[in-house]
């Protein structure tokens, strides 16, 4: 079947509530574009753990601003998009923590990372954010890595 | 998410059921807390029908065990579903935490 070229596009209030709508879409997308039941676990859970950044350091839990999540498919890739009108960051700025280090918070990342090859801030963007997540396809992965 | 505490004799269970996320673990983590202010011995919390759960809901057990240890009470988790246990043992929790497969063998242990 040919790739199809637009996009799917959801834009949710930043309001944790509205979070359960990015993991379904997010799944669904996921599915569709071919990956299997776990690939597509592990992007649902990615995805949520990067708008809840966004929810908490973007915006600073300001519940009354918009992220706007974008999935799409390529030859080779399944991107996704979250883009926010809020403070700027960068990766130097998200907290990381070692799996070992037992304690709470800075485990997000990881979940983002095992789930997206590529995990990086677009810099052209001037004002707010926009995380471009790229995972490559089966086929192609291996030969990336 | 629903959250469902019964106290037993020598032991309290917490069941939690839905989605655990930054949405609702603020609740869980305030149910686990009263637990723990109260020092509560054993807190067996029963996963059984939970369907997802993100950093901040790992985040609450651990800060709940840390805080449990501290008094020497004991957490113990059961019934965790097969994903829920992928992100634990990905997160190197499943070392961390007591898991065990029933209250029951939790209870007895």
């Amino acid at each position: 079947m040919a790739i199809e070229v637009t996009p799917i596009v959801i834009t949710i209030p930043s309001h944790p509530r509205h979070l359960s709508i990015v993991r379904a879409a997010a799944l669904l997308a996921a599915e569709i574009y071919g990956m299997t039941t776990a690939e597509a676990e592990d992007i649902r859970h990615a995805v949520d753990e990067a708008c809840s950044n966004v929810i908490k350091y973007a915006y600073k839990c300001d519940c009354t601003r918009k992220i706007t999540v974008k999935f799409q498919e390529t030859q080779t890739t399944f991107q996704v998009t979250i883009e926010d009108a809020g403070c700027k960051a960068s990766m130097d700025d998200i907290k990381i923590r070692e799996l070992d280090e037992i304690r709470p918070g800075g485990l997000g990342i990881h979940f983002i990372k095992k789930a997206f090859d590529v995990v990086a801030f677009d810099k052209k963007k001037r004002t707010g954010n926009r995380l471009l997540l790229t995972r490559y396809k089966n086929m192609d992965r291996q030969a990336q890595k | 998410m629903k959250i469902d505490t019964v106290a037993n004799s020598g032991y309290t269970v917490v069941s939690v059921a839905g989605e655990i996320d930054m949405y609702s673990s603020p609740a869980l983590r305030d149910t686990l807390l009263s637990l723990v202010k109260k020092k509560a011995a054993v807190v067996i919390v029963n996963l059984k029908d939970i369907k997802y759960i993100d950093s901040s809901g790992i985040a609450t057990f651990v800060e709940a065990l840390k805080k449990m240890m501290a008094y020497k009470g004991r957490l113990k988790i059961v019934n965790v579903p097969e994903r829920v246990m992928e992100i634990f043992k990905f997160s190197k929790l499943d070392q961390v935490f007591d898991i065990y497969g029933s209250i029951e063998d939790a209870a007895n242990s």
